[in-house]
């Protein structure tokens, strides 16, 4: 005889929380850390970011310079506070827009198949040829002189730079996600392919395309910090901190904290992405692979 | 044979990729929309001088042609003039290529043994604090960039423990011993940065390795611990771990344009940055065809190199 | 002193997410010299641990709470890894139940094979040594079958390849972890009478862990049975089958579907599921138990001996004699209305690898004849099965069928309307009419969506609107309660997801259901249960069953008429009692006797494996390379010719049917029939 089976006890949300990863919790906080400096920053810094006279020139770090105190006479501490926000923003949005575009371009081709995924594929694979780095300034010179500098043209480029990529990606989970039967099932009713998109695909997507955003995301500063370094991103007196390492970097012999101050903002806001991101990884059970090789 | 058509597929792939590449970057910057000696020259330019500019480059000609143009001269070796200095793109390419050469190879000397030592320390001994310390650092000098990893080695080497000097500086006369001095900074950073990317995945590659069936099915037949590794487990994961090699020489080729002017070292990569501040078109596009030909290369050699020792494709 | 190896009182947990889970729980035996102990159990009772440990191996994440495995006076769990692997290999060998997997993919099995032998001081004549130990496991007549790797080898001859590797240094006892499992049937039957055979020679003793009591009742001389890490029962084979007391066995031997048994006996199957959250401090069974009380589910129950051969872990044993056999069921009169047939295959063949298009025409490419000219027609309300190994074609046609894969040529007709062969082509009403099931449960769900999403949506889509009372009243009817529509298929259990499945499938209300191996992923107990429930829900609705399986026995039980397949064409076809009994196409009597069975626990002669010959290019009958009573040329050069016995069975043969009847009983050609072999 058969009886009916009750439901096992699903878990809770509370065990659920409690066994994030130790990489997620450290990795939020240190996020947490420079979104709330990035956001009240510019209330408590000690000085305006293009404020000169300062301190000595090149004063070495003390207490009332914490990080000491650029050839221009500004304090590269308040610099760096005051520049926060702007390498935030600018990563986040570049990465997100990427995201959109990459993983609508990646998911549609990789389930529809056939020539026109042949012919997205090879566009992709052509585009990824081209390094990271190089592609993005490329795109700058192309954008012409009158809009360099502007952190609009940052925002397109990274997204640029990181759309195939990612379409890369949710190509590849769209295939496989099209293999599994429940998709089968979806085909053998009859449903559309854009409902088939939404329904199955997507849903089953979502934790890939979660960790690649975080992946890219954590990324993001380093790129922009090139393009800075290089001169091809935001224009002095921006407080960018890959300019800001750029600018200083001459006179490291002489006054060494001016550099080491934004590149420990820099260095400490992408060690943080990347625990976040390995956490997240953790949890959706996906591997990742740090490294600006991606 | 099957492996043979395998590799010519690849090798055809590989060669469209890269044709498809050449024509993304010619209609990038001389075929989108709008005047290309403006883009070249700046709005402020004067009238003359962008007709002159556009009397030297054959603006006036459709563009396809103009493509067509270049390709066939690229195909000859022959990448036209540059706009700044008047001289063969190849010309000053060349020694260029050389320097970068000596750079990469000298960098990947370094990686090799700087990747696969921690990778073996932190698979076999998993999940011990060795392993958890290795993570912690291995993650941190991944999150540096670049430029700062070479300006705080800089500070190191140059400042605190004066051995190196701090411009690398090279040129025709110098020889292997300046050449070894110059390039050792930025040798060291570049083989850092891909160290730390390679130390994570070879570390994954052999704990999934180690973690295979046949691995434990060899410890059940009395294998000895040791002779597990290196004769079971190691050989297994050299297919994958060419995978990483071919992203690392994929970065290295947009890794130098950062490193060589963090060092002022006269390569290829600077070349590149100099030529894109002064907008000197046929430079730009014969050097990031370069670029992209190496990557492809790269990946195609890892490619064919993972076909080969694929063991299902062998036969007794 | 007979006995080789004793465990005592083993107990061990595993370490996961959530802290240490019990996984055996105070197991205690002995292995004596040269005897076959079986081990059997469902998926997670701690068999396979327990074989592992008697190499001394545990998992990283292991603990010993408490216990030893003592093998000539040492404790294998307590020696230093040097010492294991002493004994590893050399006297205890190991045989995977994946050979695939459990050998290292770069090495020549050669190599892997003489590394045993080097490592354990064998190396002298190590090259005759090799191919001995080919020849004993059957490999021999493979040219240089040394230097191959291991893909270049089939499935069972990897297997055999463990086993020589296991045997090589001449052990005491060898380990068997599920060794079977994922091999054809005909294969599995070739191994088990390989390890037969072998024992007989060499006399080692071998400690047989299986899920398949079946098996166990062909090799083993005495039989463990574990639930949920406890022996609940040890005894002597023959008198474990003949007497089973502990309410688990005989709830185990009871789902097990009989190939012999008349047609209308269902079998007992177990109640419930095992929860391990919900585990009683007492016996671990009392949960499920038809004879539980208070006392049971307080006091844990300890293995005692009844008599010599007889050990049972439950202090109700006297009464359990009640439970043992069958419960009978009035055969049900046959089923099939053929007048008005549902589903007609005309003539079908079906190909992979067949390019469309324009692209098709400019480069025709190696297309895989998958099913080649099939003629089958299913009746309304009948259960159609199509039985074959894989590779047979079975599941290709079940996708023909359902129009994912179109057709070569040939015809498939719906209620005598002929098919679009593409799905996105047929009339909705056609797709609504027309349900599939797949095999595994884990797939065919979609992980991101509520079990109650996943049964509304056919409802939505075919224009009901009372949708939450249909999703409730489906979940009534694979009984779940409607507390599961709030959860996530990860939440439950392999058969609870296929039951899920099934719902999805009826929510339609189709005419024909495909069920493309529907029982293949699921534990024994479940499989019964599942069974049960096809049955009852085909009665309530008068449903066509499209029953694609690999496994007589639960065909046996389910279908109405067979169809058996051999790599793409139809053997013989007709009713179900037909099939299983003389004559029997060749084919046929190869899968029947491949089956193992409880009832014969005496040694039964092995038939001589069939021969496979050289040069055979497309024979006529696609059976001819592999049938043990091929007709020489007649086979491979005229096509065989459908013959037709009084009952409806029809088979395609060239051999007479008197003739193939007496085949069954004799078990050789009759002299009247020549028998050359190219």
């Amino acid at each position: 005889m058969s009886t009916v089976e009750r439901a096992a006890a699903a878990p809770s949300l509370w065990t659920k929380l409690a066994e994030t990863p130790l990489s997620l919790r450290i990795g939020a906080a240190i996020l947490f850390l420079h979104l709330l400096v990035a956001a009240t920053g510019p209330l408590w810094a000690p000085y305006g970011y293009s404020q000169m006279a300062t301190g000595i020139p090149l004063a070495p770090a003390s207490l009332a310079h914490p990080f000491g105190v650029d050839q221009l006479g500004r304090d590269v501490f308040s610099r760096v506070i005051h520049g926060g926000h702007i390498v935030l923003l600018l990563s986040l949005s570049g990465t997100a827009l990427g995201l959109v575009i990459g993983s609508l371009i990646g998911l549609l081709s990789g389930y529809v198949g056939g020539l026109v995924d042949n012919v997205v594929q090879r566009l992709l694979e052509a585009l990824i040829s081209i390094p990271f780095l190089v592609l993005a300034l490329l795109a700058m010179v192309a954008a012409g002189p009158e809009l360099s500098g502007n952190p609009l043209l940052v925002v397109f480029v990274v997204a640029l730079v990181y759309a195939p990529r990612i379409a890369r990606m949710a190509r590849t989970a769209a295939i496989e996600i099209s293999t599994r039967d429940f998709v089968t099932i979806a085909k053998l009713r009859g449903e559309s392919a854009v409902s088939v998109m939404r329904r199955e695909l997507l849903p089953n997507a979502t934790s890939i395309l979660l960790v690649e955003f975080a992946l890219r995301a954590g990324y993001a500063p380093v790129l922009i910090g090139s393009l800075g370094f290089l001169g091809f991103g935001l224009r002095p007196p921006t407080p960018e901190w890959g300019l800001m390492i750029s600018e200083n970097r001459s006179l490291v012999m002489i006054a060494p904290a001016t550099v080491i101050g934004p590149g420990l903002a820099l260095a400490s806001l992408v060690v943080g992405l990347n625990l976040f991101t390995e956490g997240i990884a953790r949890i959706l059970g996906r591997t990742v692979r740090l490294g600006v090789q991606q | 044979m099957f492996v043979t058509r395998l590799i010519a597929q690849r090798l055809v792939m590989a060669l469209f990729t890269l044709l498809l590449v050449s024509f993304l970057i010619y209609a990038v910057l001389e075929i989108l929309p709008g005047d290309v000696a403006t883009r070249i020259l700046g709005r402020d330019a004067t009238a003359q001088s962008i007709a002159a500019l556009r009397e030297r480059l054959h603006l006036n000609d459709p563009a396809l042609l103009r493509y067509l143009r270049w390709l066939g001269g690229v195909l000859h070796g022959d990448f036209g003039e540059s706009l700044v200095s008047s001289r063969r793109v190849l010309e000053v390419l060349a020694p260029r290529v050389m320097n970068t050469a000596f750079l990469s190879a000298y960098a990947f000397l370094l990686y090799i043994p700087l990747a696969t030592i921690p990778a073996l320390i932190q698979a076999v001994r998993r999940d011990r604090p060795v392993d958890h310390a290795m993570s912690v650092i291995t993650l941190v000098l991944l999150s540096m960039p670049d430029f700062l990893l070479g300006t705080l080695l800089l500070l190191l080497f140059v400042l605190a423990i004066p051995v190196l000097p701090a411009m690398s500086t090279v040129d025709q006369t110098s020889d292997l011993a300046e050449y070894l001095r110059a390039t050792t900074l930025p040798a060291l950073t570049l083989a850092i940065v891909m160290a730390v990317y390679a130390v994570r995945m070879l570390r994954d590659n052999l704990i999934e390795v180690l973690d295979a069936d046949y691995i434990r099915m060899a410890e059940l037949r009395g294998v000895p611990a040791r002779r597990v590794v290196w004769r079971h487990a190691l050989p297994n994961a050299l297919v994958p771990s060419l995978n990483v090699t071919a992203l690392n020489l994929a970065y290295l080729v947009g890794g130098v344009v950062v490193v060589e002017k963090v060092f002022g070292y006269p390569g290829f990569g600077s070349l590149l940055v100099d030529s894109l501040q002064l907008r000197d078109f046929p430079l730009i596009e014969a050097t990031i065809l370069i670029a992209a030909a190496v990557y492809i290369a790269a990946n195609f050699l890892a490619d064919v190199a993972a076909i080969l020792l694929n063991p299902k494709l062998r036969t007794g | 002193m007979n006995e080789l190896v004793t465990v005592e009182g083993l107990s061990l947990s595993f370490h996961s997410g959530s802290g240490w889970t019990r996984v055996l729980h105070q197991v205690s035996f002995s292995i004596l010299r040269g005897e076959v102990l079986g081990l059997v159990g469902e998926s997670g009772c701690g068999k396979s641990t327990i074989g592992l440990a008697l190499l001394g191996y545990k998992a990283k994440n292991a603990r010993i709470d408490a216990g030893r495995v003592l093998y000539k006076g040492q404790d294998l769990l307590r020696l230093e890894r040097s010492e294991l692997d002493r004994l590893r290999g050399d006297r205890i060998g190991f045989v995977p139940q994946n050979p695939t997997t459990a050998l290292n993919p770069g090495m020549r099995v050669g190599e892997q094979l003489a590394e045993t032998l080097n490592l354990h001081g064998r190396s002298q004549n190590l090259e005759e040594r090799l191919r001995e130990l080919f020849g004993l496991v059957g490999l021999s007549r493979i040219e240089r079958i040394a230097e191959r790797y291991p893909h270049e080898l089939s499935g069972g001859q990897q297997q055999r390849v463990c086993i020589a590797i296991a045997l090589a240094c001449d052990p005491d006892l060898v380990v068997l972890d599920e060794p079977t499992t994922g091999l054809d049937v005909t294969t599995q039957e070739q191994i088990i009478s390989l390890l037969r055979e072998l024992r007989a020679r060499l006399g080692m003793a071998m400690l047989y862990v299986t899920h398949d009591l079946g098996l166990l009742a062909q090799i083993a001389s005495r039989i463990g049975v574990m639930y949920a890490g406890h022996l609940v029962e040890l005894a002597n084979a023959r008198l474990l089958f003949r007497e089973p007391r502990h309410p688990y066995t005989q709830g185990l031997i009871g789902s097990v579907p009989r190939i012999e048994a008349p047609r209308g006996d269902a079998p007992a199957p177990l109640r419930g599921l095992l929860r391990r959250q919900d585990l009683p401090p007492g016996c671990p069974f009392s949960p499920r138990c038809p004879l539980s009380t208070d006392r049971c589910g307080r006091e844990p129950q300890k293995l005692a001996s009844i008599d010599g051969n007889h050990a049972v872990a439950c202090w109700r044993w006297p009464e359990t004699t009640l439970l043992a056999g069958h419960v009978a069921i009035p055969a049900a009169p046959s089923r099939g209305d053929m007048v008005n047939p549902l589903l007609e295959l005309r003539n079908v063949s079906i190909a992979y690898g067949v390019r469309s298009g324009l692209l098709g025409r400019l480069l025709p490419g190696q297309p895989f004849a998958a099913v080649t000219n099939l003629d089958v027609v299913i009746g309304q309300g009948e259960t159609f099965a199509l039985v074959g190994e894989s590779g047979s074609g079975k599941s290709t046609v079940a996708r023909a069928v359902s129009g994912l894969l179109p057709p070569r040529s040939g015809q498939i007709c719906f209620n005598r309307k002929q098919l679009q062969p593409m799905v996105q082509h047929r009339s909705s009403e056609q797709r609504r009419r027309i349900q599939y099931i797949f095999q595994n449960p884990d797939a065919s769900l979609n992980p991101r969506a509520r079990v109650g999403t996943i049964l509304a949506r056919p409802v939505k889509l075919w224009g009901a609107s009372d949708i939450r009372a249909r999703v409730t009243a489906a979940l009534a009817d694979v009984r779940l309660d409607s507390a599961y529509a709030m959860r996530f298929p990860d939440e439950l259990s392999g058969g609870e997801r296929q039951r899920v499945a099934i719902a999805r499938a009826l929510v339609a209300e189709p005419a024909l259901l495909i069920c493309d191996e529907v029982l293949s992923a699921l534990d024994v107990s479940v499989q019964a249960n599942i069974l049960d429930l096809l049955k009852r829900l085909r009665r309530e609705r008068n449903l066509t069953l499209l029953f694609i399986s690999h496994d007589l026995a639960v065909v046996r039980s389910i279908a109405d008429r067979v169809g058996v397949l051999f790599r793409g064409e139809l053997m013989s076809v007709g009713p179900v009692e037909r099939i299983f009994a003389p004559p029997h196409h060749p084919y046929t009597l190869s899968l029947l006797e491949a089956v193992p069975k409880i009832e014969h626990v005496e040694n039964r002669k092995p038939r001589p494996p069939a021969m496979p010959s050289a040069a055979n290019m497309a024979p006529r009958c696609a059976y001819a390379g592999r049938c043990a009573f091929q007709l020489g040329r007649t086979c491979i050069d005229i096509e065989p010719p459908w013959q037709e016995t009084g009952g409806g069975l029809r088979i395609r043969c060239h051999i007479p049917l008197q003739e193939l009847a007496a085949l069954s009983e004799l078990g050789r050609m009759p002299a009247s029939a020549a028998v050359t072999v190219p």
